[in-house]
Formats: C-alpha cells, structure tokens, sequence
C-alpha cells in the first residue's frame, strides 16, 4: 500500500538531510579557521535567535559556544522544492502539500543541532510530524460506538462503483468481531440487484438485514431497520444508500430525506483511494452538499500514490476512518495515523 | 444441493462478476493511460531532432493541420492534483516514462486481484455445474 510514496518520500528524505549535511561542511570550525576544541561559556546562547532566518553571526556564535549548528532556509530551499513536487506527483492536494512544506520548514529552519547528531533522525522527525499533522487523529469506530447511545445509527453514502456495498458488509464484520450487535438496512434500492448484494453479505457474516422491495422508499427501509435495532437492543445500525453524484439534485434530495427520517450519528462518505485528487475532490463536495462525519477509501490496497490517504483530512477536515484493501470481509483496517506514517517513513526515529 | 445454496451460488457469481467488470474497466484505463505516455514521449522526442519542429495536429474528425511547436523544449505537464507544471522536453519524458512504470505495476496488481476473482467464479462455476447435475439427475429419478 502506498509503495510509490514511500520510495519517493525515502529519496525526499535522503536530499533534505544531504542538504542539511552541505550545511554543516560549510559551517565546520576549521573551514571558519576555530579552533575545534574550545567551548565558550553558556550566556551568549540565551540571546534570543531569529527563528527562521538566522544570520551568519548567530550561526558561528552558536557554533563556537554550543558545538551546534542552524539550519537556514537556504540550507533546504531545494530540497523542500523536490519534497513538494513529489507530494503533488503522488496526487497530494496543493494545499495539503503546501501545510506539510510549510511544518517541515518550520521544524527545521532556525533549529538548532549538536555537531555529532543524527541528520537523519531530524529529517525523519520533522516529516513525521509534518504528516501527522495533516492526517489528523482518526477516527476510532469501537470507540465511538462504545461511548454512546445505542443504537448508533450510521449512514453510507458516495458515487456510484467504489465499493459501498461491499464496505458496509466489512464494517458489520468488523464490530461483530469487536463484539457488538448489527443491524443493515438495505436502503440502496435504486441499483438492480443491490438488495440481493447486501443480503448474500449479510447471511455470510452472519448479521441481520432489513429490506423491502427493488424501488422502494429508501428512508422507509432505513427507517424499518432504526425500528428494529431499538426494539432488539441492537447496538448499531448500517445504513447501506445507492451511490451518487453530488451534482444529481434529486438523488440528494432524497440523501436529506434520508437524514431527517432516520437521524444518522454518523454519515460516512466512501471514495475509493486509486481515484486520487478526484477522490478529494468529490468528498469535499459531498462535505459541502450533505456533510459527512468520517471517510473511507477503498481499494487502498491497489493505490501506489498515497494522494487521496493524505489530502482528504486535511481537505475537508473529518477524519479518515478506514482503508479498504481487498476483497475479503477482514480486508479493511482502521486509519490510524501513527501507524500510516511509520511505514511510509519506515524505521526512522 | 438445495435450490437455496444454488441461488445463493449465482449471486455469489453475479456479484463476482459486477466486481470482475469494475476491474477490467480500471485496466482498460490504466492501458488507454499507459499508451497515450508512449505516444506523447513519442511525440516530444520527435518534436526535438525534427529541425522545423513541425507536427501534424490532430483536431477530431479525423482531420489534421500541420502546426509549428514554438518551444519544443518547454513542455506543459500535468504532474497531479491538477498542477500543470512547465518542464524541459527531456524532464517530461523521464516524468512520462515514470508515470508508464506506475502504470504498468498497477496493472500487475489489479491483473493478479482479477484472475483471484474469477478463480472464485470457476469454483462457483464448478459448483453450481454439479448443483444442477444432481438436480436434474434427483428429478429423473423421481421421473
């Protein structure tokens, strides 16, 4: 997953700390004719120092007296250029890639390093913490439905072909094996042959569905299956919906609709994560039209770039909430930031 | 075999089958992807050794103008999230020739997901052959 990415980001990586490497040979003691040995006393250090442009006097003042070394702009500037060209190479969202540019460069110029410190290790933080900034902090599905009231009632929507049916069948998978009841509401009444999709899911995971016939009421059926969880103690409510574009007035008219009668906790949008930028920016139309709580990218599994993964929080701001990576009911795994970070940049501290 | 387990088999096979569809559409466009970088790496190494720099320009119809490139050496490239960048002929085709790598490895991984895919529907096919057999042959006999 995301394999492009992470080779691109690797090689960002390895030019930024070369950069920061050139730096250090420039500003060496003996180049500067010091001596090597000597450490002046502390004070000097506590004047303040301009954060992002440090002058030549500060860099050989802080050289002499702390064995350190600043990072300036100029250090980075073209490495920072090839980082924001392979973001937007791998279908990172301009803005997006912008936030990150901008928190790498924050993190780094104007910083002081020992002599004798790891390059890398500064590289890598600055670009983790840059990443997990636009990532956002995910969205723990167990948890929320854990901390409120039952049933949490949850509503799918999205274009057509991304694989919302299949997704929603997962998710049942999924807090079935996190221990808690479910409920699917066949609400995609539209699609020939949707009811019967949802329904050979639903019998092989073992979970509940509420259906009617081939054109009818969504809300009607999503309303049925809201019924049926409260009057069963049932702890969440799938809510399965035809796909569609948010330019179709009439089809999200019916979305409204669907929201007022069934009074969703949580609506998620699904896009598929191969569709990079597009895929952001259908969500935050989506955001605009309907709104949406939390998004899942399917197909992640197929996606070498990574774009979508990273921009869609930042681009809308709600959080990523799951990736879809195969066709098998376990095939979907929570977005956790952290984690996503660290195989991008692989070992790193 | 019971007629339940067969009807659950053909939407076993339908679904496969709508899934099979939605990736040979996505191969279909990584392929048509996959040509048009061939064609423009094509065409941007043509435009530098022709000394005139001038090119037949499609414009639908199937009819074409001979059009003279004013700057062969400046290409105007898409490089994704909508950002259209100004490279150098050679840096474009370097771009072009990553971009058809890409391609190529996501083929390969939505090629091995489809042929997964449809060994599934061969065994759903295998089964339901032999569903209807034993049906048949249960009706015979009862015949």
């Amino acid at each position: 997953m995301f394999g492009g990415l992470r080779e691109k980001l690797l090689v960002a990586r390895n030019r930024l700390g070369s950069s920061i490497y050139g730096a250090a040979a420039t500003q060496s003691p003996p180049e500067l004719g010091l001596s090597t040995g000597k450490t002046a006393p502390a004070p000097e250090t506590s004047k303040p120092i301009s954060p992002l442009s440090p002058t030549f006097v500060d860099k050989v003042r802080v050289l002499i007296t702390d064995r350190e070394l600043i990072v300036s702009e100029k250090d980075v500037s073209d490495a920072l250029s090839e980082l924001e060209m392979t973001l937007l190479e791998s279908d990172v969202a301009m803005p997006v890639s912008d936030a990150i540019i901008s928190h790498v460069k924050i993190s780094l110029v104007g910083k002081h390093r020992k002599i004798g410190d790891s390059v890398d290790a500064l590289v890598v933080g600055a670009l983790k913490s840059a990443l997990l900034d636009v990532l956002g902090s995910g969205f723990n599905l167990a948890d929320y439905v854990r901390t409120h009231n039952r049933p949490v009632k949850i509503l799918f929507t999205g274009v057509n072909g991304t694989g919302k049916t299949t997704t929603v069948a997962k998710i049942g998978a999924y807090l079935k094996k996190m221990g808690f009841t479910v409920v699917i509401g066949a609400g995609d009444t539209y699609r020939a042959g949707a009811i019967e999709q949802i329904g050979v899911h639903a019998e092989r995971i073992g979970i509940k569905i509420i259906q009617h016939q081939e054109g009818a009421d969504p809300s009607a059926v999503l309303f049925d299956a809201v019924q049926y969880a409260v009057s069963h103690k049932i702890d969440v409510v799938l809510a399965d919906t035809a796909g569609r574009f948010h330019t179709k007035s009439n089809l999200m008219s019916q979305l409204e609709k669907i929201k007022r009668v069934m009074k969703p906790d949580l609506v998620i949008y699904i896009d598929e994560a191969v569709a990079g930028n597009d895929a952001v920016i259908r969500a935050a139309e989506f955001e605009k039209t309907v709104g949406s709580d939390a998004v899942i990218l399917t197909k992640a599994d197929m996606d070498s770039r990574g774009g979508a993964a990273i921009s869609i929080a930042h681009t809308i701001g709600k959080p990523l909430m799951f990736l879809g990576t195969g066709q098998g009911y376990d095939d979907i795994i929570p977005f956790e930031p952290e984690q996503v970070v660290e195989d991008l940049l692989g070992g790193g501290t | 075999m019971d007629q339940r387990e067969l009807m659950t088999l053909q939407h076993y096979m339908k679904e496969y089958g709508q899934q099979a569809e939605i990736f040979v559409g996505q191969l279909e466009l990584l392929e048509n992807g996959r040509m048009e970088a061939h064609a423009a790496i094509e065409a941007l190494e043509a435009m530098i050794v022709a000394e005139d720099a001038i090119v037949l320009h499609q414009i639908g119809g199937g009819a074409s103008v001979k059009a003279k490139i004013l700057e062969p050496d400046k290409v105007l490239l898409s490089i994704g999230a909508e950002v259209v960048i100004e490279r150098s002929n050679k840096d474009a085709i370097e771009f072009l020739k990553e971009r058809i790598i890409e391609m190529e490895a996501s083929q390969k991984k939505v090629s091995e997901t489809l042929d997964r895919l449809r060994g599934q529907m061969n065994e759903i096919n295998k089964r339901l052959e032999a569903g209807y057999q034993q049906s048949v042959a249960a009706g015979q006999e009862q015949e």
